[in-house]
């Protein structure tokens, strides 16, 4: 089993790319604001399932599970973003 | 960590049954929130003027903070897991994180709470366009948190009048399972909604 992690400096990173995001959300950036405010927020999340919910030491099957819900959604998410919103026009 | 194990005697891979439970209860959880968020995103794009009609009336410092109470809940739920882990168990350690996590689930709803007094004076209501899915989703959300802090509380009681157990751990875990998932979903939340 690999070392347990830190998990005051995941908290710490969890903290700090908070405050990074409510920045970038009142600067203006051009084309990359939101992007970036994406990115942020998916290294945030992956911190919390990895670290948090103990992901990178579990089995990979509770990951497969928790991965099968994105993979259940792909369709959910180019109806409601591709064929809904040409629909309304 | 109650990592799938080896049987000694055969070679099958064993698995702790409500923790594989729970990861299955998240994934579906995956797909109901991906549809929340697509309800949001989908009054976005055929309405436009969100800017001016809604993120306007959003108090970003709030809820900032709240996300910032929320992300402070889970760290102290990986605390209190972390008392029933390794070579000495300490019940006590981990029922004063899982009270420091009731305290933040509280602090958490009642931000919420005193934002959507907020707006309901600010004229947004359950009637208009982006107030729909905004109370829908930001709601189901809470009620998430709320769910959590009864376990929280039940994982408390059940705990305060006996003492430790290998089971306790697993209950432990399970809760935390559930309750970093409400936190990445709000991360989600978070950024799609107020900052966005």
């Amino acid at each position: 089993m690999s070392k347990k992690p830190n998990y005051f400096a995941v908290f710490g990173i969890l903290a700090a790319l908070t405050l990074i995001e409510v920045f970038v959300s009142y600067i203006s950036v051009g084309e990359i604001k939101y992007p970036s405010l994406g990115i942020i927020a998916a290294v945030k999340a992956l911190l919390v399932l990895l670290y948090f919910m103990h992901l990178r030491r579990d089995s990979r099957v509770y990951s497969y599970l928790f991965m099968g819900g994105f993979a259940l959604s792909i369709p959910l998410i180019l109806i409601m973003t591709i064929v809904m919103p040409s629909l309304y026009r | 960590m109650s990592k799938a194990h080896v049987s000694t005697n055969s070679p099958v891979v064993q698995y702790d049954n409500p923790k594989l439970a729970m990861w299955a209860f998240l994934g579906g959880e995956v797909v109901f929130f991906i549809s929340l968020i697509l309800l949001i995103v989908f009054t976005r794009m055929v309405n436009g003027n969100y800017e001016a009609d809604f993120r306007s009336l959003l108090s970003i410092p709030l809820i900032a903070v709240n996300t910032f109470v929320l992300l402070t809940s889970s760290y102290f739920v990986v605390r209190s897991l972390d008392r029933l882990h390794g070579g000495e168990a300490h019940p006590k350690g981990m029922r004063n994180n899982l009270l420091v996590v009731v305290v933040l689930g509280i602090a958490f709803l009642g931000g919420q709470a005193w934002e959507w007094m907020g707006l309901f004076r600010d004229g947004l209501s359950m009637s208009s366009t982006y107030g729909s899915a905004f109370f829908t989703v930001t709601g189901i959300h809470g009620t998430h948190v709320l769910i959590g802090l009864v376990w929280a509380v039940f994982l408390l009681v059940g705990n305060a009048r006996r003492s430790y157990t290998e089971r306790d751990y697993l209950s432990v875990e399970n809760f935390g399972l559930y309750w970093h998932f409400v936190d990445v979903v709000w991360i989600a939340l978070f950024t799609i909604i107020y900052l966005i």
